[in-house]
């Protein structure tokens, strides 16, 4: 068995010194490395074209013109190439493993759902969020990939998941990843799963009970260590001393918003209880720019968008209707034969009100979009958070909100010296500058524009590369495809290639599968199909190490094709076809 | 060290947040028939709101610096519509996990994009009191707000100054969902009137321990306050007097229940809700000044309900009971003027008494007449002017004012009044309509467990 495994894995293997510098074992020959003749944007607004870049031990040694390799350099050719300070997320689960959800409408085993415990609760404002990572999580991998060398990052679930720290997104554990630990004290309007608190309201009240018990029992513990003798003695609680540091102002207290609404009540919230506040994942924040403004009070946006506006397929015929009925009798594509039918039953009256409403659609996902390019008209600093965004969705929606008005100097403010002054981590990140911890993105055309690709990140120092690969088609997401059956499918592995057979099975509307080679076959995990694109993911392990592969694939019929990434080893091509019956 | 205990006093003292600026107006509202409640039906009169206040109702009034003018003749202008017991402008209405929850307060979940809000404006209402749900025994503290629509701060909504409220509920629906849903108490009615009792008692036993701290205070700069606890500051603060409650109730044996245990604890503000069997006990709630807020004709929709009468609100009232008629709806909110004409046919109340029910009436019962319900110099430019008598079914609300501001003018009532629209939503659109009522909502697991 193990055997087989290795042989089929054999291609990754070859790999494994050629790409990886990271994940090799032994330590790297050299840790200097040397960027030259690169269009180097040291901060928005600020670059030097033909410009170098020295990197030792970690650190920025020299940016400039004219700079000589170092004799133990590595040299990375930068002909043509950007190169960007690493960006940084504002607030993120990276690299922080969700944890298992309970069935939908399920109630955990509590005694009393009226008063559970803390941890059901989703109360554990003392847990840190560096006992609660992985390094090799996958989304550390897919975040870097897009040029994210840090994070602001927060524990997963309730009102008040724990506390953050700032982590670099490389380093080969959990140890290494840490720039700042115990930054922040996260918090959501996020309820417990039918135990109190549920709603909103309860989660209100219970935030202002913790945080007045807290400066309650603050004031006691002061009092006894002052004069303890012939005192009741304080309570130890480790949740209400998580509060000590917020309400001395030491550390402050980054609220999760998902509306507006959120909004003014976690300034709400702030202003009652007196906390220093940070809003992450606003989204209309135009809407309230002003009580922004007047309160100064630090916010990041989502990176999380509405789907964008499908082009309509259909336009050419409804601008000529005469036609219209002949093409569309002609059509009996299946997914065409809703809006025909619609077409035919609907009232005029009934139309202009669909459109109405759909045009109001259009003006909603237009706010949402230009959200970025308001707050920066307006005057305000923000960054980006990345909770709730997909990472294959960021540089899309970047590039939507880019197209809304967002210049690309501000988008790569709030990318990197904006969050960095926000983190208080200018002085060691944000741009790149002697003496900054190495974090670097390069790219292969300036990174906002089309067709761009990134072609190293370097974190803490250390470079990742990734290959360019093959372009594939854009997949669409109302496509309607078989994905189930036997898939014949080769992996792409520059000098070796792997043959495997992907077997994709319905069991009653959730998808699972194998992939098979040489006899050895393996479960797969997290198969979903969205419109036409079938990603899964499988793992192995070889060598002493984990290497997740995950596929992302485009069905065509009988056709597939796409991607695979290996872990940290990059990205590969696969093409492949429905096995013959 | 007595600076010191000054600010440990401070921690206790509810935070008090500062009003939003709301937006006030004024208006001159010209020869119409305007129907004051309190002070007769005068004919080709005006009313003028100046900055939000009433200033003057009379003949060829003078025009205040920069107010909007109407011209209302043939028209009948009344103060606006309160509603006693909405669950619009919420995005929650229960915490149902917990059969005392008195600690969390509607005040929290205002949402101000409700749709909800600009159609009971266009029913004539100008105020409602957002109600927690009927979960729990006691549930939480509600809202009285202003429908303000078209503002995004849920702030500006509240009816600043507005006395606190709280809701409580009799019978089968905190049974179903502690006793039956979750396994715990109160599974009986008896269970029902025990969580009070407990539920005072322990307030008592916090509000004692409270009193004894301070006492000891002065002389013992050791002494340890208790730990703070919303739950008992909120039911400490009933026992004090400072919350209405406002009870959910149908039956006649608990009314009565609820009534005594107040008398045990000394309270004695307290409006009960739905009140179905009101008609059965009306002297005795006059006697306890008790006040009800009922139906017009609307029962049978769950076993406790049956024994009902659409003279109920007509009893009441002629029983000298502080009555009024409420929608409990997103929908008959829009209507509420045709729930008060029913008592004229059941009943045959006066077209004053009948209007008191959702003007001045559920006023009082929120503690808030002094500012609105009725027209009067002085009072809050809350107006609804009617194409024709409020009470005549051919009657339709032609213009909303809130503090003096338009809210809503039937000659710019567009299809779509949503102020925020999810751009992923193709389902519902403005289709959507609130009929459902609320009162159970987020409680579903609970009730449809076997």
């Amino acid at each position: 068995m193990r055997k087989h495994t290795v042989r089929w894995l054999l291609p990754f293997l070859l790999l494994l010194p050629v790409l990886s510098w990271a994940q090799d074992e032994r330590p790297p020959v050299t840790r200097a490395y040397f960027i030259n003749n690169a269009y180097v944007v040291q901060e928005p607004g600020k670059v030097i074209d033909l410009g170098g870049v020295i990197i030792r031990n970690g650190l920025i040694e020299a940016v400039g013109k004219g700079l000589k390799a170092p004799l133990d350099a590595k040299t990375l050719e930068g002909d043509s190439l950007y190169v960007y300070a690493g960006f940084i997320e504002g607030l993120s689960h990276t690299g922080v493993p969700k944890p298992k959800q309970p069935e939908r409408g399920s109630r955990p085993e509590v005694k009393d759902p009226g008063n559970p415990p803390n941890d059901v609760a989703g109360i554990q404002p003392e847990r840190s969020v560096t006992d609660l990572m992985k390094a090799d999580d996958k989304s550390v991998a897919d975040m870097r990939a897009l040029g994210f060398t840090a994070a602001h990052v927060v524990p997963h679930g309730g009102m008040l998941p724990g506390q953050g720290a700032i982590v670099l997104l490389g380093g080969d554990n959990e140890r290494e990843m840490v720039l700042r630990a115990n930054t922040s004290l996260y918090s959501a309007f996020e309820g417990g799963q039918r135990v109190y608190p549920v709603t909103t309201m309860a989660i209100m009240s219970k935030y202002r009970e913790l945080y007045k018990q807290a400066e309650q029992v603050k004031g006691h513990a002061g009092k006894y260590a002052a004069n303890s003798r012939g005192m009741a003695r304080p309570e130890y609680d480790d949740v209400l001393a998580a509060f000590f540091p917020v309400i001395d102002k030491k550390m402050p207290v980054f609220f999760e918003v998902e509306d507006i609404k959120e909004v003014y009540r976690a300034m709400g919230l702030s202003k009652e209880l007196g906390f220093n506040l940070v809003l992450a994942e606003v989204s209309r924040g135009q809407l309230v720019m002003d009580k922004l403004k007047s309160t100064n009070t630090p916010v990041f946006l989502t990176l999380d968008l509405p789907k964008a506006k499908k082009e309509d397929k259909k336009e050419k015929g409804d601008k000529d209707k005469g036609d219209k009925k002949e093409t569309d009798e002609k059509d009996t594509d299946e997914k065409d034969v809703d809006k025909k039918e619609g077409d035919k039953k609907v009232s005029p009256e009934k139309k202009m009100m669909m459109d109405k409403a759909e045009a109001r659609r259009d003006a909603s996902r237009k706010e949402l979009e230009e959200q970025a390019a308001m707050l920066a008209k307006g005057g305000i600093t923000f960054g980006f958070s990345t909770l709730n965004v997909k990472a294959s969705d960021v540089r899309a929606h970047l590039g939507r909100m880019i197209k809304a008005g967002l210049t690309e100097d501000q988008a790569l403010a709030a990318l990197t010296t904006n969050p960095a002054k926000m983190l208080g981590i200018a002085q060691v990140a944000g741009t790149v500058e002697k003496g900054k911890i190495a974090n670097l993105v390069v790219t292969d055309k300036p990174y906002f524009a089309e067709g761009s690709n990134v072609r190293y990140v370097i974190v803490d120092g250390m470079p990742h590369e990734y290959e360019v690969k093959k372009k594939k088609g854009p997949s669409d997401p109302d496509a309607v495809v078989m994905a189930v059956g036997e898939w014949n499918i080769t992996i792409q592995v520059p000098g070796q290639s792997t043959e495997s057979m992907v077997t994709i099975t319905d069991d009653g509307g959730s998808l699972s599968g194998t992939i098979a080679s040489d006899g050895d076959s393996r479960n797969l995990s997290g198969v979903s199909l969205d419109g036409d694109n079938l990603t899964f993911g499988s793992k192995f392990e070889a060598g002493g190490q984990s290497i997740s592969l995950s596929f992302d694939l485009i069905i065509d019929g009988d056709n597939i094709e796409g991607s695979v990434k290996a872990g940290g080893f990059g990205s590969f091509d696969v093409e492949g076809s429905r096995a013959p019956k | 060290m007595k600076k010191y205990n000054l600010l440990f006093l401070l921690l206790f003292a509810v935070a008090a947040t500062l009003p939003a600026q709301t937006e006030k107006g004024s208006i001159h509202i010209k020869n119409a028939t305007v129907i004051t409640i309190t002070k007769g039906v005068l004919e080709n009169t005006d009313v003028v709101v100046t900055d939000g206040k009433i200033t003057g109702i009379g003949k060829s009034l003078k025009t205040p610096k920069g107010a909007r003018v109407v011209d209302a003749a043939g028209q009948f202008v009344m103060p606006g519509i309160i509603d006693a017991h909405s669950h619009i402008a919420l995005d929650a209405v229960n915490e149902g996990t917990n059969i005392v929850t008195a600690e969390v307060e509607t005040g929290d979940v205002i949402d101000p994009l409700d749709v909800a809000i600009y159609r009971a404006l266009a029913g004539g209402v100008t105020a409602t009191h957002a109600m927690h749900g009927s979960a729990n025994a006691i549930g939480g503290q509600c809202e009285t707000i202003k429908l303000r629509y078209g503002t995004y701060d849920p702030e500006e909504l509240k009816m600043e100054g507005a006395p606190r409220t709280i809701k409580f509920a009799l019978g089968e629906n905190p049974m179903r969902v502690h006793g039956e849903g979750s396994g715990l108490h109160a599974r009986t009615r008896m269970g029902i009137e025990q969580v009070f009792r407990r539920a005072f008692s322990e307030a008592r036993d916090y509000m004692a321990a409270q009193e004894d701290y301070n006492k000891k205070m002065a002389s013992d700069p050791q002494a340890v306050p208790p730990m703070y606890d919303r739950r008992m500051e909120a039911l400490a603060d009933i026992l004090r007097g400072d919350i209405i409650i406002h009870c959910h109730s149908y039956r006649a044996d608990e009314i009565l229940m609820l009534m005594n245990v107040c008398k045990d604890f000394g309270v004695t503000k307290l409006v009960y809700q739905h009140v179905n069997e009101g008609f059965k006990v009306a002297p005795e709630l006059a006697e306890f000044g008790a006040m009800a807020s009922v139906f017009a004709d609307w029962w049978a929709y769950k076993f406790e309900v049956y024994y009902s009468t659409a003279y109920n609100a007509a009893i009441l009232t002629r029983n000298g009971v502080v009555t009024s008629i409420n929608s409990d709806s997103g929908d008959y909110i829009r209507h509420l003027y045709h729930q008060a004409g029913k008592t004229q046919r059941y009943g045959m109340l006066t077209d004053n008494e009948a209007l008191r029910l959702i003007t001045l009436n559920p006023a009082i019962q929120l503690g808030i007449e002094d500012r609105v319900g009725s027209l009067e110099k002085g009072k809050d430019g809350d107006i609804t002017i009617f194409s024709a008598h409020p009470l005549s079914v051919y009657a339709i609300p032609q213009m909303t004012i809130v503090d003096g501001v338009v809210r809503f003018d039937i000659k710019e009532d567009n299809d779509d009044m949503r102020l925020s629209v999810d751009p992923e939503d193709t389902e519902t659109m403005m289709l959507d309509y609130d009929d459902d009522h609320r009162c159970m909502e987020g409680t579903a697991e609970e009730l449809f467990k076997y």
